[in-house]
């Protein structure tokens, strides 16, 4: 399954499940990235890092590292 | 008259702050939490019959903390006492902030939202179903704070609510959480007989195991039975009680979401998403990054500098003249007139008339993190500074340390996690302030007139290099493995008003002030007192102030000025670095003026007062003259009055290396106290201010060593 840190930018994903440290899990998944939201990646930060997605309808921004730890499934 | 206490609380960016400003109006009183300097604001009004006490709680995505701030939230809502909460809601962003409500509603008070920005969810297209607040239970108003919309129904309704004790509904969890929910209900209530009222929040914060809440409470909960449910949780759905609590938690915000929000099914992309392809986009983002921070510099140093001397002028010219003969008229003691003149008006003077660079600067960065800017300079920006073990955020405090490390401490607010906020204050004081300035522009007269740009642009590199440098060091060894992750919202772009504006720069800018009449009074009549004991010495030599010079010069000779007179210097830099010079000029300054017997000075208030308006006239010449010009005017060193005279003293007693080497150090050792102050309320710890000390003047000692060495073999 990929992960968020492999997807291209524009691609739509259905996120399956956030793993990593306890804590970091807890803030994304507060954020709103829970298993089975649909998000879209819609920019990477000019110097390659971090990422810019839009998650229930606002805009989050989260470093690749962190976009490891969430797995998605890629959405037609 | 009935008081009613509402606890006022949002997530980050949801105009809170507006919606406080515009509720309370000239009651706005601010202080700190107990403990922390996390600022708590405060209003009490008059409403019909009712006194209205709101408390303003720091910005939480959550009652699970993760931030300072959000711990404050989490436990003012489950340990005081209070009336009503008023929930701010950005209503464009109503499924996350939904996810905080359910939170809030467990806590079974009575609750108000402030359904905020609600001219923008017109402007999107969206439909909110007046019915969210009777399927919640609480009462939802419509508010649009910067236009001060919706107030008077808002205060209607926290009366309401608190008159009818209208308590939310109490959502279905589910049954496999609304038996264990049970469970712990029952065993509470055997184990803490005496406890009348158990809310849903405090059972739900036992399952998610936070122990540091409970013990807070004084509730007694037996861990094994706890262990046992998680045990179950992670049979049935294979994660923890509080990973599963949360997955609930948000389906019912989604579920209410999908309810009552009627969106455009074809989504128009947005006034931020349009400027956004722009300001973050690959070939722009960094450019525009570049000018947006040289503009915010050239104005809070170039626009502002001017006033400075203006203020200058007005404290340290006119109002000590003044005061001066009303000494005399008085036939006040020499020791007096000397210790309010030079010590409290002199020093405090002087700090104070920095109040226009500091105000610009905070006005800057309010005017960067109310517009929605500041996120996206950190999203930029981030992947530089993490190569130093710093983060996105990091980046505004530094640049701001090139004018005063001080805003700068504050500016570390915006850094959530408490090890890089540490970090970052912490290599804030090796960026070149303006208080430096002076210290260079004497020594490069003196000694590098040829090539006075090459060696201020090398010092600035040179702080700029230490600073990441002792940063990458302290991550490594001090502040270890503690890279947080960078989860930030990047919220829609915002005008803030101009009252806003000025509301949170004033609330900065506080903090300044107040210390320079408490702290930099205190350290200047010490100063003064070293100078001046044992009284009236013949030389400065003898003094105090060169006895203890003479005592620390040893630890300078390896650096190449090992003199008591400019160790002296550097000790008086301590309160602030503008004393170097002053300092250096009392203790040579033998060919110079004798203060106040050369010339009589006149007093007539009617000349002062011209003098006073035709230099204000002039330095708002001079700030729009400077704002006219591409580079950054002030910061071309200029030789300051007080030092002119004594730059033949100086080479005879430096040479270039040595000069060069004193340079350095005034640059990188410990800026002032001013900043020590600062990270001491921001932090609490003087601890952490001590190792700062210490490590700035260990750091400074072996870079200027090394700097020392190297130029005497090109020199």
């Amino acid at each position: 399954m990929p992960k968020l840190s492999e997807i291209k930018v524009g691609q739509r994903v259905r996120v399956l499940s956030v793993e990593g440290s306890p804590q970091v899990k807890q803030r994304v998944k507060e954020m709103g990235i829970t298993p089975g939201v649909e998000l879209q990646v819609v920019r990477v930060a000019p110097l390659g890092d971090p990422v810019d997605v839009v998650v229930r309808d606002y805009h989050l921004s989260l470093r690749r590292s962190e976009g490891e730890s969430i797995v998605v499934e890629v959405l037609a | 008259m009935k008081e009613i206490k509402i606890a006022v609380v949002g997530n980050p960016n949801t105009g809170k702050s507006s919606l406080i400003n515009a509720i309370a109006k000239a009651n706005l009183r601010v202080g700190n939490w107990p403990g922390v300097t996390v600022e708590k604001k405060e209003a009490r009004l008059s409403y019909k019959d009712y006194s209205l006490y709101f408390i303003d709680l720091p910005g939480a995505y959550s009652l699970t903390p993760y931030t300072i701030d959000e711990e404050i939230a989490r436990d003012f809502l489950f340990l005081e006492d209070y009336d009503v909460i008023l929930c701010v809601v950005d209503t464009t962003n109503l499924e996350r902030n939904l996810y905080f409500v359910v939170q809030l509603m467990e806590l079974e008070k009575p609750l108000v939202l402030a359904l905020n920005m609600f001219d923008e969810v017109k402007k999107l297209g969206y439909k909110v179903d007046p019915a969210l607040g009777a399927i919640l239970g609480v009462k939802a108003i419509p508010t649009v704070a910067v236009r001060e919309q919706g107030i008077e129904e808002l205060k209607n309704a926290l009366v309401e609510v608190f008159e009818k004790k209208l308590i939310p509904h109490r959502l279905a969890y589910g049954e496999d959480l609304e038996v264990l929910v049970e469970k712990v209900v029952n065993h509470l209530k055997a184990s803490n007989p005496d406890v009348e009222k158990i809310s849903l929040g405090v059972v739900f914060k036992i399952l998610e195991g936070d122990e540091k809440l409970l013990e807070k409470l004084n509730l007694k909960f037996d861990k094994s039975e706890l262990e046992e449910m998680s045990a179950h949780i992670r049979k049935v759905h294979g994660m923890e009680i509080s990973d599963f609590l949360l997955d609930v938690r948000y389906g019912l915000a989604t579920g209410i979401a999908r309810k009552v929000l009627q969106r455009p099914e074809i989504r128009r992309r947005t006034f931020t998403e349009r400027v956004d392809r722009v300001i973050l986009s690959r070939g722009l983002g960094i450019p525009i990054f570049l000018v947006v921070m040289w503009l915010a510099f050239k104005i809070s140093f170039d626009v502002a500098y001017p006033y400075v001397d203006f203020l200058d002028k007005a404290i340290n010219e006119i109002f000590k003249k003044w005061v001066e003969s009303g000494f005399k008229s008085l036939s006040a003691p020499d020791w007096l007139s000397s210790l309010i003149l030079d010590g409290v008006i002199g020093g405090v003077g002087t700090v104070l008339s920095f109040v226009p660079v500091i105000g610009m600067v905070m006005l800057m960065v309010t005017l960067l993190e109310a517009s929605g800017y500041m996120a996206r300079a950190a999203f930029l920006m981030d992947r530089v500074m993490r190569s130093f073990g710093l983060q996105g955020k990091a980046f505004i405090p530094l640049i701001m340390g090139f004018g005063c490390n001080v805003p700068s401490v504050y500016a570390c607010r915006t850094l959530d996690h408490e090890h890089e906020r540490k970090l970052t204050m912490f290599v804030v004081p090796f960026m070149s302030c303006g208080a430096r300035l002076p210290v260079y522009a004497l020594f490069v007269s003196a000694f590098f007139a040829n090539h006075p740009a090459e060696v201020l642009l090398f010092l600035y590199v040179l702080g700029i290099g230490v600073s990441l440098l002792v940063a990458t060091v302290l991550h490594k060894f001090y502040f270890k493995g503690t890279g947080g992750p960078f989860i930030m919202e990047l919220p829609p772009y915002r005008f803030p008003t101009l009252k806003n504006l000025a509301i949170h720069t004033w609330l900065k800018l506080r903090h300044f002030v107040v210390k320079a009449g408490t702290w930099i009074l205190v350290v200047n009549v010490i100063v003064w007192m070293m100078l001046n004991l044992p009284w009236k010495p013949e030389k400065p030599e003898d003094s105090l102030l060169g006895k203890v010079g003479h005592l620390i010069a040893p630890v300078f000779k390896p650096l190449g000025f090992g003199d008591w007179a400019s160790s002296a210097s550097l000790l008086t830099g301590f309160p602030a670095k503008e004393v170097v010079v002053s300092t250096m000029a009392q203790i040579y300054g033998s060919g110079g003026k004798e203060e106040g017997e050369g010339e009589e000075k006149t007093l007539s208030f009617k000349n002062d007062l011209k003098d006073l308006i035709l230099t204000f006239a002039g330095k708002t010449k001079e700030a729009v003259l400077n704002f006219s010009t591409l580079r950054i005017a002030t910061l071309s060193a200029e030789v300051p009055e007080e030092g002119k005279g004594i730059l033949s003293e100086l080479r005879s007693r430096f040479t270039p290396a040595s000069a060069l080497s004193f340079m350095v150090f005034t640059l990188l050792y410990f800026p002032c106290m001013v900043y020590a102050m600062t990270v001491k309320s921001e932090t609490g710890a003087y601890k952490f201010v001590l190792q700062i000390v210490l490590v700035t003047l260990v750091a400074a000692w072996i870079v200027t060593f090394l700097v020392y060495h190297f130029a005497k073999l090109i020199f």
